[in-house]
């Protein structure tokens, strides 16, 4: 790993250091980092651990009692107590993976409102105690869709790729595949006002001043609707090109619901 | 095979009704019941088929059993049929089957929904049950977010704006200004609807349905009874039915409804017309960008003209060769999910048989067609319905 080296990455900011990186939200308040409005260690753990993954192989990492393990091993990272990297949750709204010593480093966040940020961590403290009134995604399917909504994980069948997974097609099963790339274009977009989006976003859809979601066809094929990280305001256009990374999608029932959203270019 | 007819056919008022779920479905019922020519009694009927989602804020389980004991249909076999904003266009189509394979000679079909008793927040969570719950609700969409990326990809790909939008929208409020039974009986002009408050970029206020309360009943008889009983009955010349991916990202257009393609080209075939051949349609316009997609699909335009249709007024009352929502659609009239379906047979019944309000009466029409959709396209129920046996 070349040392020393800070990049933006999945809406974040890394610092690239000769034993790990340490990943760190880009938002600030008065020159402190905090989380943006769908982010927290558990993402920034899997984006850091993603931008490791391009040039060394991590399977198993040491994990943190403010990471959720299972978010994780949806994304492909097992967790082992003697395993070499080590995941480190940060004060400054950073966290650190090494397999060895790193040190913190200071950068300029953009300023985020004060008081949006603490409203939109509000509304998280109330959507966790939020209970659903029935058809809803249940822990149990939430779950076992995890490795295709966090890391793309893909079917084949014949020269088709497949996401997200199904069940038959005709009469034939699909094969697993491997996962999707994490690029594709925007076929339609919308924003939804706070008084329409699902319930289970009422309390911060009005904070946000809506929902933005794109209808996204991936550069592998597969098509999918994906909701705009990190609440970005900027409008997008038929034909953008986004990226992905995993943010908060809701929380309900004591549960946070984890998934890649669209990063807008 | 025996030909089947609507006999009669009545409905309450769409909107915020005072009643609930047993007094609406008994007004619509009675309703019904008095609409039929000759002598009827409701222990007559062999069997019961009613449409609903049943949102929320009454009877879920065995709510046919409940509705009908409150209406006379006492110990017959009922069931409750549930296909999302289709739920009754398809109990119309279970009535038609049971008494077309011989098992049943009166047969009810209807529909009912009560959204207005809850809360904002419990009417967005029923509002939401129907589409893709595993992984477009998980990504913040409700059917408004669904039908938005609709419109503006069929915007971008054929020569269709948000005016075309607008001019549906003013066109089905006009349509339903006079009707005695529609929710929204107002005069919107265009510039109101052009500007009115973003709900789904593209879609404003005045391209969304409202949520109503209301119930509506549909009586069908086979021909030996039917000539008995009404002396001008309403026949169903073709029943057309079709499902499609439920989740827009697995379908290979977001631009078309192939449920709705697949339903009408089977309603077309079973009465021999084509789509030139129907005088007025009941489309079902839960968002206009809906009614301007549901003329190209159901043949009315050519694919990608929905928009040049609507900006030209082809579908207004009695302007085009075909009137569209002459009622005011979902739009104006109101769309109380389970009731909409045979609601929309209610109308083509009145119409056919000339008893509507005359500001509102389609000339010389023979053939009509009701376009039921369930969610964004997943189910669909298409039926035509004609003066004379064909």
């Amino acid at each position: 790993m070349t040392s020393n080296q800070c990049i933006p990455w999945q809406g974040n900011l890394a610092c690239i250091q000769q034993n790990g990186i340490v990943i760190k939200s880009r938002h600030s308040i008065e020159n402190e980092h905090v989380f943006g409005p769908d982010s927290d260690y558990t993402t920034l753990a899997i984006s850091g651990l993603n931008l490791l993954s391009d040039e060394l192989t991590i399977n198993e990492v040491r994990s943190n009692s403010l990471i959720d393990d299972l978010t994780l091993q949806a994304c492909g990272y097992l967790i082992d107590e003697k395993a070499e990297w080590t995941i480190n949750c940060n004060s400054d709204a950073s966290v650190s993976i090494s397999n060895g010593e790193v040190q913190s480093w200071d950068i300029e966040g953009e300023e985020m409102d004060k008081d949006f940020h603490s409203s939109i961590q509000s509304a998280w403290k109330a959507e966790m105690d939020a209970v659903s009134q029935g058809a809803f995604v249940s822990e149990q399917a939430y779950r076992s869709g995890a490795d295709s909504r966090m890391n793309f994980a893909s079917q084949q069948l014949g020269d088709i790729r497949i996401w997200p997974p199904r069940e038959m097609i005709g009469d034939q099963r699909p094969e697993q595949s491997t996962p999707l790339s994490q690029s594709g274009t925007i076929e339609s977009w919308t924003k939804l006002s706070a008084g329409g989006a699902p319930s289970e976003f009422s309390l911060r859809a009005p904070i946000l001043d809506g929902i933005g979601t794109v209808f996204v066809r991936m550069d592998d094929g597969p098509c999918g609707v994906f909701l705009i990280a990190d609440d970005d305001s900027g409008e997008p256009e038929i034909g953008d090109k986004v990226t992905f990374a995993v943010r908060r999608l809701y929380a309900q029932d004591g549960l946070i619901r984890y998934g890649l959203k669209a990063i807008l270019s | 095979m025996v030909d089947v007819a609507v006999i009669g056919a009545g409905q309450t008022k769409f909107g915020n009704h005072p009643l609930g779920l047993k007094g609406m479905w008994a007004e619509s019922a009675e309703n019904a019941y008095a609409s039929i020519d000759g002598d009827f009694d409701p222990s007559m009927v062999d069997e019961a088929f009613i449409g609903s989602i049943a949102f929320g804020g009454g009877q879920i389980g065995n709510t046919a059993a409940l509705l009908t004991e409150h209406t006379g249909m006492d110990n017959i076999p009922v069931r409750r049929v549930e296909n999302a904003c289709a739920s009754s266009g398809f109990a119309f189509r279970d009535a038609w089957m049971a008494i077309k394979s011989g098992q049943a000679d009166i047969v009810v079909a209807g529909g009912i929904e009560k959204m207005n008793d809850l809360s904002p927040e419990r009417k967005r969570f029923w509002l939401g049950v129907s589409g893709d719950t595993e992984w477009e609700r998980l990504a913040g969409l409700t059917f408004p977010g669904t039908y938005a990326l609709m419109a503006r990809r069929h915007f971008h790909e054929f020569d269709s704006q948000h005016d075309d939008l607008v001019n549906i929208s003013v066109k089905n409020h006009q349509h339903g200004l006079d009707n005695e039974y529609a929710h929204l009986r107002k005069d919107v002009s265009f510039d109101k609807a052009q500007n009115g408050f973003m709900v789904a970029d593209p879609l404003t206020l005045y391209d969304c349905c409202p949520t109503s309360d209301g119930a509506s009943t549909v009586i069908l008889a086979a021909d030996h009874v039917a000539k008995k009983l009404c002396e001008d009955p309403v026949w169903v010349l073709g029943s057309g039915a079709g499902s499609d991916h439920l989740a827009l990202h697995d379908r290979p257009s977001i631009t078309q409804l192939i449920a709705t393609q697949r339903a009408a080209t089977s309603a077309y075939n079973q009465a021999g017309i084509t789509a030139n051949d129907v005088d007025l349609a009941e489309v079902h316009d839960c968002f206009t960008i809906a009614e301007l997609m549901a003329t190209e699909d159901l043949g009315f335009a050519n694919r990608g003209e929905g928009g040049l249709f609507a900006r030209e007024g082809r579908g207004i009352r009695n302007q085009g060769r075909v009137t569209i929502n002459a009622s005011g659609g979902l739009k104006s009239k109101g769309h109380p999910l389970g009731a909409t379906g045979t609601g929309q047979v209610v109308e083509v019944f009145k119409q056919l048989r000339g008893e509507v309000e005359q500001t509102r009466q389609v000339r010389d029409a023979s053939i009509a067609l009701t376009h039921n959709v369930g969610g964004s396209g997943a189910t669909c129920a298409v039926h035509v319905f004609g003066r004379e046996l064909l």
